[in-house]
């Protein structure tokens, strides 16, 4: 009797231990949720703030984000101004001292990846929606979710040296998978190498970097500027002079100008899903990458 | 690196050894001593080649790990320990600076637009009005605050510029226990639109309630504020605070002496005692139901001194709504569906005890919008405005500050981008106190913003 009281005791003490060694991980967006899953493993509860659906530069500061902020030990940005409308009045709002800048539960990945699309020269509004630190699409490159899942690791292990080892362990396989499946899918593009093609938004210049495409020209006349009837009809003629064959898109975007624009020069539309939970069936950064080399590979070989 | 120096140290160590005991190497005399030594030195140096080479063995495997996270394949050369220098960014000062402006006609003249549009940031005239020109400054102060400071400019009716310290605060980082205190000039929270600045409003005015409860400025003063966010299963946060009840920013309390209210001349009242400061509280709750749709739903009150007396009180409550839907794929934060509602209750002691006029003023009113963001940059806007007296006080018809209003604003606003929009509205007021008891107004409003990026507060 007694020893089953004992044993009992210790049993629910190892259970409430192994409850508090769970870090409480919040991240901006679900591609770093989808990282910090695979390196953290069940030692981890991930929460993104944003949904892979929407436009993470859009979103607003809303109470349920700063109760989920208030409570955690990490808080993972994206950076480079992505977030720059909301995570104020969010780090304001959530009174969390362990996820104020500067603190270790802070971590702002842009940090961590060369960025890409700085601007050296004067930045002006009137360019549209520039982003003079460079382009925070930066995750849709497979080598930069290796270094990031790195920095993630390492700062997992900091704030939970018990089970740094365990994290190092997820990262090197995280790792040596990433680079097979990254031989597969450039093996597989390798077709695409050096082809013109057109992007919606200016958000997917590190796809292009990796797989050897170049996006030639954008939808948007500006970034964020919708399009117009007349920038349509200029890139009309672009598409046609360059023989342009492949243009692609977010799936948030509205598809009236891709569609007209398909009509007018036979340009074929690959909606490729930017993050993870982008589309129902994305659950990990390695379904990311497949769905998009799958849409690029749909939309290529035709 | 390490492991082969200690091997090397210590097969240096051994040889040391033996060096130095000549007599023991060197005897001759004892074979088997001498053998035994002998053999015991080799079991060691074998002994010590297994372990380095187990240690060899862990770096090799340490270093065939580091290899895969380095990538030798030429086409993905980028080794992935490459040193990014981290950037020092100093996000330290926000400034901005937004220009609201408004021109447009109503069927009223301006001496009667001066009550139908209550709100000092309304515009209030026929023609053009500045209707706000803010300057923000805001940023972090030190791991413990963050302070921020609003100054608006703006052109009365005679032309003249006016400036005001609309607000100037220190707000608290990272206080324990979820606490937060702000203190300073700032809007009292009470509801979700009293806190807002003009430009952030989706109609060109100032609801109709608020204007009569809190002046055309809205309620801001001095004081100082504690929240505290409640460890519940939902986001619940109650705000509790003290702020100085004087000033025209003060209307339903202390106010500006002479000034009127249903006939009752203001006193020149100060503050004496703790008594005679202004309560606040708010309790502010936010769900999220559906991954479409959110929610807040706040409770607040206000209770201080009024100048009608020397012991009178006020007591506001006040309940909101808001509610957000989105679907689940949004382009630029679009489409979008919102409703926000709340209604107001002033009770309001007029008249010290023992005079004959006193009596207790009761108004109440609500304020209902809907918006509706239909395509990247549009939102279609509608809202209902009612505001009435309860009490049975003779004159209140003709009190353009207690009679019974409606208010029917339908607009239309454009944002080019974040940082500008264009907004058309019409009112349709019908009210007691005008001759023609209604009146039509049509106003296009104009705003630009420059410099930091605009907070998203939802």
């Amino acid at each position: 009797m007694n020893n089953y009281n004992i044993s009992l005791g210790l049993l629910l003490l190892m259970v409430a231990l192994n409850g508090h060694a769970t870090l409480s991980v919040v991240t901006t967006t679900q591609d770093l949720a989808a990282l910090t899953e695979m390196v953290g493993g069940e030692r981890v509860k991930v929460q993104s703030l944003t949904q892979g659906t929407r436009d993470p530069h859009y979103a607003a500061a809303k109470p349920s984000m700063i109760r989920k902020v208030f409570r955690a030990d990490l808080l993972l940005v994206i950076g480079a101004d992505m977030e720059i409308g909301w995570l104020q009045p969010l780090l304001q709002s959530a009174r969390n001292a362990r996820v104020q800048p500067g603190n270790p539960g802070y971590l702002d990945l842009s940090n961590v990846v060369p960025l890409l699309g700085k601007i050296s020269g004067p930045v002006s509004r009137a360019m549209g929606d520039v982003h003079a630190k460079g382009n925070p699409h930066y995750w849709l490159d497979p080598r930069n979710g290796i270094r990031m899942a790195q920095a993630i690791a390492t700062r997992l292990g900091q704030l939970d040296p018990a089970h740094k080892e365990e994290y190092q362990q997820r990262l090197n396989a995280f790792a040596k998978a990433m680079d097979s499946k990254l031989q597969t899918w450039l093996t597989e593009l390798a077709y695409l190498e050096g082809k013109p093609f057109i992007a919606y938004h200016k958000s997917f210049i590190y796809l292009a970097d990796v797989f050897g495409f170049h996006i030639v020209d954008e939808v948007e006349p500006k970034p964020g500027i919708a399009p117009s009837a007349a920038s349509l009809n200029s890139l009309v003629m672009h598409i046609q002079n360059d023989d342009i064959g492949i243009l692609i898109m977010e799936p948030y975007y509205e598809r009236r100008s891709a569609r007209y624009l398909s009509e007018q020069t036979g340009i074929r539309v690959a909606v490729l899903p930017q993050s993870v939970g982008a589309q129902p069936d994305i659950n990990t950064y390695f379904d990311l990458f497949d769905a998009i080399v799958a849409a690029l590979n749909d939309a290529g070989e035709k | 690196m390490g492991p082969s120096y200690f091997c090397t140290n210590r097969v240096a160590v051994v040889i040391c050894l033996l060096l130095l005991n000549p007599a023991a190497v060197f005897a001759g005399e004892d074979n088997e001593d001498l053998i035994w030594q002998l053999t015991e030195l080799k079991q060691q140096i074998q002994r010590l080649q297994q372990t380095s080479e187990q240690q060899i063995n862990t770096l090799k495997q340490r270093l065939e790990e580091l290899e895969v996270i380095s990538f030798k394949n030429a086409r993905v050369a980028l080794a992935v320990s490459t040193a990014v220098p981290a950037r020092t960014e100093n996000s330290g000062l926000r400034i901005g600076l937004s220009g609201l402006f408004a021109a447009g006609g109503s069927s009223a003249d301006n001496d009667k637009l001066e009550n139908l549009q209550g709100g000092a940031h309304d515009p209030g005239q026929n023609g053009f009005t500045v209707q706000n020109v803010e300057l923000s400054v805001g940023g972090t102060v030190d791991p413990y605050f963050d302070a921020q400071a609003n100054i608006i400019f703006q052109i009365n009716a005679d032309g003249e510029t006016v400036v005001e310290l609309e607000e100037a605060f220190l707000i608290t980082r990272s206080m324990p226990w979820g606490l937060q205190v702000k203190g300073g000039q700032y809007f009292t929270e009470f509801g979700r639109q009293n806190p807002q600045h003009p430009h952030t409003w989706s109609f060109v005015d100032q609801p109709v309630v608020l204007s009569r409860f809190f002046g055309g400025d809205g309620l801001r003063s001095q004081g100082a504020r504690i929240s505290w966010l409640m460890p519940l299963g939902w986001y619940s946060e109650l705000k509790l605070g003290m702020q100085n009840p004087k000033g025209e920013t003060a209307t339903s309390f202390l106010n500006v002496p002479q000034e009127e209210i249903a006939g009752h001349a203001l006193i020149d009242r100060d503050v004496r005692n703790f008594d005679d400061l202004l309560y606040t509280a708010r309790w502010f709750n936010g769900f999220d139901p559906l991954d479409t749709l959110s929610m807040n739903v706040g409770f607040s009150g206000l209770w201080g001194p009024n100048a009608s007396g020397l012991t009178t009180d006020t007591k506001i409550y006040g309940t909101d709504l808001y509610m957000k839907w989105q679907p689940i794929y949004t382009q630029r934060g679009f489409p979008f569906v919102s409703w926000h509602t709340e209604i107001l209750n002033r009770r309001y002691e007029a008249g010290d005890w023992g005079d004959h006029s006193r009596e207790t003023l009761d108004d109440w009113g609500l304020f209902t919008q809907v918006l509706w963001g239909f395509k990247p940059g549009w939102v279609a806007g509608l809202r209902w405005e009612y505001v009435s007296a309860n009490d049975d006080n003779p004159d209140n018809a003709s009190d353009p500050l207690r009679d019974t209003r409606k208010r029917l604003s339908p607009n239309l606003t454009w944002y080019p981008t974040e940082y500008s929009k264009l907004r058309l509205q019409y009112n349709r007021d019908w009210t007691e106190h005008l001759p023609d008891k209604t009146a039509h107004s049509f106003w296009l409003q104009l705003e630009f913003n420059l410099g930091s990026h605009a907070a998203h507060v939802f």
